[in-house]
Parts: structure tokens; sequence; C-alpha cells
């Protein structure tokens, strides 16, 4: 795999939410690793504790959840240790975020220029001029036209896509080693999606960053990622390279999801999509054993009973399954 | 940003027409100001019959309000019946800039008190603080104004006195009698302890609403993807409390502000009844009491228009605070 | 809208209890809600049975003057009024009347607004434009003087003041039931039954009815409040429910002039409306977090 520096790593991270109906193990001890300008993609069906790890990377999980155990080991030193102001001057410096919803990220009543340059002036030691250059040059680098003009406009009058470029410059602002992409361009058309992946890739390309790319879109991840780590329920059931992954998935879950990917073939052969069977278990009351049985063709007692450890099954290939899967299928 | 507001004080004069025809009305249900003339052995049928011309009391009501509404509009607003001897133009410019004070300094001390506590209270959500606002909030939308004038006139005027065995503060009224050629600075002083409890009396209600509503607009703004955002940035809490989430949460209180200026002014005429102050309120309940239909009529017009005002300045304020307000 | 389930609720999927249960379960743990349901249990017990114990006469006046204004003693616990009259039982049927006439203004508003909202909303056009203007209008007023003045001609019985309450408070609800009549509208499921053919009467009321409910309830609780304390400051200005029959608001009406020296007379109805009016608030304030998934947290 990497050969690189560790930048980012997560170890066993348990974020728990508390509410009045009992406990949600939104978070259940996962682990992962990101190197220097690596691309991590983590990804899983909705609800499945993802964008909680990567808010409780930021150490923005609200209330009623909280970061209960492990370590976020960033740059060598836990995260999770860090005061209140000095994960605050990591936030938007060396880790930039961007979150799903572009309609709603910003702030309805200030300009984008104020945003944007809000958040370099935090973390640069510049004066308001200089500031406003470098959120211009910024608005350049995300492909924004006309930036002087667009500076000075309103989030509303923008569009979904130009919103989202925004977001991007701004979580740009400070070249951070890590970005966070939060589910960025699923409330996106199809169109512009490909346009912010293809700019988020770039970026990637000249600045060497690492990204974390967080999604349910496995054509994405495909597409974006270098190693791949598939969550259920709060948990990492399947991590290995990208290749490795999507050639060879071990895990009855991961060959589901891969399984229940439309491609040309099937239109062509008209071959039924085969889906997983059953839903998301209900997060209150969680089933006994691998999370996954109730919806696993293979279960057996021992599934029902025990949640299997996540193993090394193969170099670099962790999986967590008893019977994983056989024969080496090609799927995509 | 001009024409916009040439078309929306244009949209506001139907209003104040319809208001003031619905007022007339009511009032027209009410009064027969010459019933009492009739009594009045001093008063000829001649001039009685000459006024009720005069007025347009010989017309059908719809007629009447025309030519009412005719002679308001060059100025000419009748004579006081409440008052006599004065005119209704007289009686009510000594009365309105009395509840102008009251209501200016109920409306500014409500704002300064409210909004500030509201967001205390969602800040420190579930906390002691925000249970006790809460509590007081309560207390404050549940109180009838005039009782609660009551019981501050028994604890401040009745239980509470001076050394010299006058009340700590005066019952009612607006001013001591021989205070009217005092210097600039005593006067003042003295209209102070005249007003401060109609003061408190009339805020309680606005403040204990308006707390209630900046504390869950507030809470609303703070779940936003935006606040999320912001915190991503790297700003400091404070940036993140004050710029942010503060002035988003103003915008929906802009309209609630707006929304009970009629209120206030009912609660103020309620107020000033109470504490026997001689401003508009309680210039419209006597003249109403007395039949004096000129006087009841046109302070319930000014009243109205003050409310109208008051919605325009709360659209202008609005769209400052609101980039998403277009004037097109 | 306001049906729709938080995401905790629904995935807790096939065991789900229906959205009013939901909605008194909530309640249930709101404690300002429940403490405003029993103290207003305790207050309706009192008014509706207290007569029934305490058999005095509340608008009987003695003749002579030695039985008025007396301070509290056993024959009167509460005292009597300036008339000679005894307070308690004039504070027990007092209750009665004011409760009663909240109830039945507040309703009568809420009835009234929500059949203009669902029209207004429903049906646009010139209907909307000519009762939303009326409604504008009435909105720009100050009520209170108009009152009043509605008040004095209608006459001093308990039905008069109810019409008068009515006349001036249905235009806040006939404005909220119709935003929520025009947001329904954007939603899929009226194109949806609008596509399938129902018939514009029964989209209204089986469709959006419903989904008006949940706010009508809160306006109807916090509007029973309100209406108590416009009939009690009516009346303390002398224009509502005429004496010997009671109410808590005529009893304060010449309150004031006593409260140098009988301040029971000023004590026991207002704190009576206070505590009413503050239930009936705490109430609305849980049906609203109750109903508002948004806003439980």
């Amino acid at each position: 795999m990497y050969k690189t520096e560790v930048l980012l790593e997560v170890k066993d991270l348990k974020t728990y939410f508390f509410t009045d109906d009992g406990v949600v193990k939104a978070v259940d001890g996962v682990s992962f690793t990101i190197h220097k300008g690596e691309v991590l993609g983590l990804v899983g069906e909705s609800g499945c504790g993802k964008s909680v790890a990567s808010l409780s990377i930021m150490r923005l999980v609200d209330a009623p959840g909280k970061i209960i155990g492990g370590e976020i080991i960033f740059k060598g030193e836990d995260l999770l240790k860090k005061t209140p102001e000095e994960m605050r001057k990591i936030r938007g410096a060396e880790i930039g975020m961007i979150f799903q919803e572009p309609m709603t990220s910003l702030n309805p009543v200030y300009t984008i220029g104020n945003q944007i340059s809000e958040a370099i002036l935090v973390h640069q030691d510049i004066g308001g001029e200089e500031a406003k250059k470098r959120t211009i040059e910024l608005l350049n680098l995300v492909g924004i036209p006309e930036p002087e003009r667009r500076f000075n406009q309103y989030p509303h009058e923008m569009s979904g896509g130009m919103r989202q470029r925004v977001m991007i410059a701004m979580a740009m602002s400070s070249n951070p080693d890590l970005l966070i992409s939060d589910e960025a361009t699923t409330a996106l058309d199809v169109t512009i999606q490909a346009q912010i992946l293809e700019l988020m890739k770039d970026l990637q390309k000249k600045t060497g960053m690492a990204i974390l790319f967080i999604t349910h879109d496995l054509a994405i991840i495909a597409e974006m990622a270098d190693s791949v780590a598939v969550t259920y329920t709060g948990k990492i059931v399947e991590y290995s390279d990208v290749r490795t992954v999507f050639k060879n998935p071990k895990h009855q879950y991961t060959y589901g999801l891969l399984m229940s990917v439309p491609s040309l073939v099937a239109v062509e052969t008209k071959v039924e999509l085969p889906a997983i069977e059953g839903m998301v278990p209900n997060p209150y009351h969680m089933p006994q054993g691998c999370h996954f049985n109730p919806r696993c063709p293979f279960a057996t007692e021992t599934c029902r009973k025990e949640m299997p450890e996540l193993k090394e099954l193969e170099q670099q290939h962790l999986v967590r399954c008893l019977h994983p899967v056989q024969a080496s299928k090609e799927v995509v | 940003m001009r024409t916009y507001l040439t078309r929306r004080i244009l949209q506001l004069i139907p209003v104040i027409i319809g208001a003031t025809l619905i007022a007339f009305f009511i009032l027209s249900l009410v009064s027969d100001p010459f019933a009492a003339m009739i009594e009045n052995p001093k008063i000829k049928l001649a001039d009685i019959v000459r006024l009720k011309h005069q007025w347009g009391f010989d017309l059908p009501i719809y007629l009447r309000f025309f030519k009412w509404f005719g002679s308001v509009v060059v100025g000419n607003w009748g004579p006081s019946l409440l008052y006599p001897g004065y005119s209704a133009r007289e009686v009510i410019f000594r009365a309105l800039p009395i509840t102008l004070q009251v209501m200016s300094l109920e409306f500014i001390f409500s704002i300064l008190l409210s909004i500030p506590l509201g967001a205390i209270s969602a800040l420190k959500q579930y906390s002691k603080t925000d249970y006790s606002l809460t509590l007081f909030s309560f207390f404050g939308m549940s109180m009838p104004t005039f009782w609660f004038g009551l019981m501050m006139m028994i604890v401040f005027s009745v239980w509470l006195k001076r050394p010299s065995g006058v009340p700590l503060l005066p019952p009612g009224g607006i001013q001591t009698p021989g205070m009217e050629s005092a210097a600039f600075l005593p006067r003042m002083l003295d209209r102070g302890q005249y007003l401060i409890m109609p003061v408190i009396v009339l805020s309680l209600f606005s403040v204990g609403g308006w707390v209630r509503y900046m504390r869950s607009f507030m809470l609303e703004v703070l779940h936003q993807d935006y606040l999320r955002t912001a915190r991503a940035k790297g700003l400091t809490e404070r940036t993140v409390i004050y710029k942010h989430a503060f002035r988003n949460a103003l915008i929906p209180i802009i309209t609630l502000i707006a929304l009970s200026f009629p209120g206030i002014v009912s609660g103020a005429a309620i107020t000033e009844y109470v504490f026997n102050i001689p401003g508009m309120g309680r210039l419209v309940l006597s003249a109403e009491l007395k039949n004096d239909f000129p006087t009841a009529m046109i302070a319930l017009t000014l009243s109205t228009i003050l409310v109208v005002i008051a919605n325009l300045a709360a659209d202008v304020v609005y769209s400052i605070v609101d980039p998403r307000i277009r004037y097109s | 809208m306001a049906n729709e389930l938080t995401l905790e609720e629904k995935s807790k999927g096939r065991e789900s209890y229906s959205y009013w249960g939901l909605v008194f379960k909530r309640l249930r743990k709101h404690s300002m809600a429940m403490i405003g349901f029993f103290l207003l249990l305790i207050i309706i017990a009192v008014v509706i049975l207290g007569p029934l114990i305490w058999r005095v006469s509340p608008t009987q006046q003695p003749e002579g003057m030695e039985d008025i204004l007396l301070s509290p003693c056993a024959a009167h616990p509460f005292g009597t009024d300036e008339y000679g009259r005894d307070i308690l039982a004039r504070f027990l049927y007092g209750g009665r009347v004011s409760i009663f006439i909240g109830f039945m203004a507040a309703i009568s508003s809420v009835f009234f607004g929500t059949v203009i909202g669902l029209i207004t909303g429903f049906f646009g056009g010139k209907i909307d434009t000519v009762l939303m203007r009326l409604v504008d209008i009435m909105l720009s007023i100050p009520t209170f003087p108009l009152l009043i003045a509605l008040a004095s001609v209608l006459g001093k019985g308990v039905w008069q003041i109810i019409l008068v309450i009515f006349v001036f408070g249905w235009m806040g609800d006939a404005r909220l039931v119709r935003s929520v009549v025009l947001s329904l509208k954007e939603e899929e499921f009226s194109e949806a039954a609008k596509a399938i053919g129902v018939s514009p009467l029964r989209i209204m009321f089986v469709h959006y009815l419903p989904n008006v409910m949940a706010p009508i309830i809160v306006s109807t609780t916090l509007g029973i409040g309100g209406a108590i304390v416009y009939e009690a400051s009516i009346s303390f200005l002398g224009f509502g429910v005429q004496a010997p029959l009671p109410s808590w608001g005529n009893m304060l009406q010449h309150a004031q002039d006593y409260i140098f020296t009988h301040q029971a007379l000023v004590w026991y109805p207002g704190i009576a409306i206070f505590l009413t009016v503050l239930s009936f608030n705490f109430m609305g304030d849980g049906l609203r977090d109750a109903m508002d998934p948004r806003l439980y947290r």
C-alpha cells in the first residue's frame, strides 16, 4: 500500500449518541489510516456512522453525541487530547471540511467573499485587502467565473454547484493537509457532480493534500479513492486498497453492494440487479452477533452469537466476516 | 429601495382607510353624541341641528364616513365633547406626546432586555439560567397587564414608603403638581418616577413573549448547517455566535416585534387607564365612555397609522438585515 | 410538515407509535405541560365543585352596612366586597363564568379562522385577496379600544362578551391555517390527489384539515388563556360581564379603589386569572413541542 508518511491515524474510535430512548453506537471502534496525499474512501449505506466519524475527527459532534473512546492521531498528536482552542486552530487550517448540503451550508446573510476571507483572516496573519486578494485567487482556483463580481454576491444568488465550489474554496483557503468531503456531491446533479469531482481531483494533484472521501456511491469511490473502508452499523467491515476491494470483495455486505451497482453490461444483458435483502437494523436494537447476519445468506449460528473480528484475510486486506466470499468473482 | 418604499407606502394607504372604516362603523354603533346634548338645557336645539349637519349625522352612515374622512384629511378634526371648549386636535396633541414617551421607553426597554435574554436562554439550553428565564417569560405572558399594574401599585405605593411617609413611587399621574415650570433635569427626574411602573408593567408582557421567541429562533439557528461550516472553518465560538448565529436569529424577531405592535398600543391603553396617565389610550377609553365621537375616531385612526408605520419600519429593517429580500 | 417523525423515531420502524400516540408520549415527558395540565384540572374541579360545597349566594347583598368589606372570618372565609357579597362564592362562580367565556371565545375564533384559512388557502384568487386584505386591516387596528366600543354596543351579557372577543380573535388563526394549506398545496400528495381526481372538498377536509390540526390545537390552547385575559380586561373597565353576575374580571372592576385599604379584593381573582392563563400557556407550549418534532430534541 502506501509508503509515504502517515498523516492521520484513527484508532478504535467510539462515538455514541445518548438519547432518551437509549444509546446509539454511531461509530463503534473504527480504525483507519490516511497517509500524506492518500485519498481514502469511507463507504456505506446512509445512517451507518460515516458522517459522525468525520465530524469526530473535527471534534464537531453535537450533543447528545459524544466521543467516548479511541485516539485520533493527526501529524503525530492526538486530537482528542487537544484543548478546544488548539483544536479550533487546526480546523479550517490543517483540516478543511466540505458538507453535503451546499444550499444550507453557507450563511445566507453574508456575502461569499466575506465568508471565505473570514476563514483566511482567522488563521493567517494578513490584512483585509490581502485576504480579499487571496479570496479572489481561491475563487479563480475553484473555477468560479468573474470572481471579483462573485466576491460581493450572497449565497442565494448562486447555484448549488457554485455554492459547493465556494465551500471548497473556503476549505482550501489555508492549504490544509487533509480535506474531509462528507457526501459533498450527493445533493448535486450528475453533470455538476462530475465537475466538482474533477475539481477535487485536480486540487488534490496540485496540492498533494490527503482526502477523506465519504460517500454512499461506489462509482465515486472507484473514481476518486486510493483505498476504501466499507462501514456497516458503525463498524468497518472491509478495508483495503480500491483495486482489491473492487476486484476481490470478501465481506458479504461489500459483495452485495458491488453487485447492486447497475452497469452497462447488466443493461445490455437485461439481468435483474440483485439487491441486498432487508434493511439497516434499528440503531437501538442491534442484532446479536454480526450486525449483518439478518441480511446475510451465509449466516450461521456463530454469526448470530458473536461479532467477528476485523482480520487481515490477505496481505493488506482486512475483513470482518466468518464466511468471506470464496471465489474471486469479478464484479465490476 | 426608493421605489420599493413608495410601493409599500401606497399599499398601506388602503389598509389605513380600511381600518378607519371599520373603526368608524363600530364607533357609529356606539355613540350618539347628541343624546347627551339634547338633555342638556344649556344647548339650544338649533345648535344641535347645525352640529348634526356639520358632522354629517343627518346623512346615511357610508356618506357620513366620507364626509368625516374628507374633513379629517383637510385638518378639520371637530370639537372635543369630552373637554368642552377644546378642539379634538388640541386634546389629542396634548395626549400624544405622553403616549409616545411611554411607548418608546417600553419599546427600547423590552428590546434591550428580551433579545439578549432570549439568546442567553438558547445558548444555555436546559441550564438553570434557561429554566429561570423560561419561567420568567411564562410569568410575563400569563399576567394580565392591568392586574400586574395593581400589584405593582400595592407594592411600591402602598407597602413601600419613603422615610417621609410618601409612597416610594407615585401610584398614578404623570407629574407632581408644581413641577411644570421646573428646570429640565428635575422635571425629567420627576417624570421618571411616574413612568417607572407603567413602563415595567407594559414591558413585562412583550418581554415575556419575545424572550421565548428569541430563544426558539436562536435554537433553530444553532442547528443550522452554516454554523457547522463556521465552526469547521476554525472560527472562535464568539464569532460563530455573534456574527453567524445572532444576526440570523434577529431576522424573524423583527417580524414578530412588528406583529406585536397593535398589542402594545392596546396594552398601553389599559396601562394608562390603571396608572391614570393622560395619554392617548386613556383618552380613547374616556372618549368612548363619554360618547366623544370625534376625539375617539381621531385617536383610533392615529393609533392605526402608528401601527402601520411601525410595520413599514420593520419592513425596512428586515430588508437591511436579510439580503434575500429583493425590492423588485 | 408537522406530522413528520424525527429520524430516530422513524428508525424505530415497525414497532412505532401512531402520530398521536407519539404526541401523547412526548407530552407526558414534558414537565411544564404536565404541571399546566394538573393545575388546570385542579382549577376546573374547584370552580365546578366549589359552588356545590360552598352554598352561599354570590349575588345576595345583605341589608345594612355592617357586612360591607369584611375581613376574612368564619362566615366569609375570603371576606366580603364593597356590597357585602361573599367573595369566596363570587370567586367560585366567577371562575365558571371566566373559564366558560375563555373556552367559547377561543373555540369559536379558531373554528371560524380555520374555515377562512382553508377557503382562502385552497381557492386563492379573489376570495383570498379580499379576505386576506380584511385580515391585514383588522390586524393593524389596536383592537382593545374597539373591543370596548363593541362591548358597549352589544351589552354586558356572557354571550355578548364571547361575540366581542370572537370578532377580533379569528384573524391570526386564519392566517396560520392559510399558510399551512399553501405549503401543503406545494407538496406532492396534493398533486397526486388532484391527478387521480379527488374532489376539492375531500382534499380540503380529508387531507388538509388533519395537517392543520396540530397548529390549531396549540392555537386553541393559547387562545383560551388569551380570551380569559381579554374578558378580565374588558370587565375590569366595566364593559364586560354585568354585575351582580360575577366573573374574575368584574370582581376587579372596583378593586383599584380599595388597594390602599382592602387588598384582598385584588388578590384572589387576579391570582386565579394568572394561574389559569399560566396553565393554558404551559400546556400550549408543551403541545407545540410535542407536535413539532423539529423542536423536540
